[in-house]
C-alpha cells in the first residue's frame, strides 16, 4: 500500500509535468511511423504519467482519475482497436493485418491506406500497454487484492 | 586537425568513463542516498551520450525524443526508489 504524504516540490512538478507527459505520449505514438517510439512506447509513456500520479499523490487520487474498471475498458479497447482493424483486412479479402486492403472502406490511395492501418493498429497497442502498465502498479502497491477487501 | 564527428566521440569516451566512476559508487556506495544520487547521475550522462551519438549520425531530430523519454523515465525511476526507501525507513 502505497501511502500519501506531504510533499510539495513532488507535487507541484507532478501537477506540471503530468499533461505534458500525457501530451508527448500521444506524439509518440501518433509519429511512430516515421521517428523512434511507435504503439508500445508510447503507451508506457502514457502509462507513466499514471505511475507518477500514483507515486506523488496515492493510490486512491490515481484511482479516481482512472479507476480499475475504466483501465479494462480501455485494455479491452485497444485489443479491439488492434485485433478489429487485422479482421477488418481479413474480411475484405486479404491477409491479417493486410492494410492495403483498406482501399476498399476510406477513399485514400493504397498509400496512405497503408499508413492509416499503421496509424489505427498503433493507437490500439498504445491504449492496452498503457492500461497493462497502470493495472500492474495498481495490482502491485494493492498487493493483488480486489478494491473492496484492501 | 579534428572533425567535429571525432570530437563528439571523444566527449562520448569520455563521459562513458565517468559512467564506470558513477557506477562505482552506485555499487558500493556505503548508503541508500548514494546509490540513488549514483544511478541518477548515470541516467543523465546516458542522455548526454545518446544526444551525442545524434549529432555523430546526423539524425538529432530523431535522438532528441529518445533522450527526453530518457530524461522522464529516470526521473520517475529516481522518485520511485526514494519513496521505496523512505517507507522502509532507511534513509
Amino acid at each position: 500500500m502505497i501511502i500519501t504524504y506531504e510533499d510539495i516540490i513532488i507535487k507541484t512538478l507532478t501537477r506540471v509535468l503530468a499533461p505534458f507527459l500525457q501530451l508527448y505520449a500521444l506524439y509518440v505514438i501518433a509519429h511512430g511511423h516515421y521517428s523512434p517510439g511507435g504503439g508500445f512506447q508510447g503507451g508506457v509513456i502514457l502509462a507513466a504519467s499514471f505511475i507518477l500520479m500514483v507515486i506523488s499523490f496515492g493510490l486512491d487520487t490515481a484511482r479516481r482519475r482512472l479507476s480499475e474498471k475504466a483501465d479494462i475498458i480501455f485494455l479491452c479497447l485497444g485489443l479491439l482497436i488492434y485485433s478489429g482493424t487485422g479482421a477488418l483486412c481479413l474480411a475484405l479479402g486479404g491477409n491479417f493485418l493486410d492494410y492495403s486492403q483498406l482501399v476498399k472502406v476510406f477513399p485514400v490511395t493504397v498509400a496512405k491506406a497503408r499508413a492509416l492501418g499503421i496509424l489505427f493498429v498503433e493507437t490500439g497497442v498504445g491504449f492496452g500497454v498503457m492500461a497493462v502498465m497502470t493495472s500492474l502498479v495498481y495490482d502491485i502497491s494493492t498487493g493483488g487484492l480486489p478494491p473492496e477487501r484492501e | 586537425m579534428v572533425n567535429m564527428q571525432q570530437f563528439f566521440m571523444g566527449v562520448s569516451i569520455a563521459l562513458s568513463f565517468l559512467v564506470l566512476l558513477c557506477l562505482y559508487r552506485a555499487i558500493l556506495g556505503p548508503f541508500i542516498t548514494n546509490r540513488i544520487v549514483g544511478v541518477g547521475a548515470i541516467g543523465t550522462k546516458t542522455l548526454i551520450v545518446l544526444l551525442l551519438m545524434g549529432f555523430i549520425y546526423d539524425r538529432v531530430d530523431m535522438f532528441v525524443d529518445i533522450s527526453i523519454v530518457y530524461a522522464l523515465l529516470n526521473f520517475i525511476g529516481t522518485l520511485a526508489a526514494a519513496k521505496y526507501f523512505e517507507m522502509r525507513g532507511e534513509v
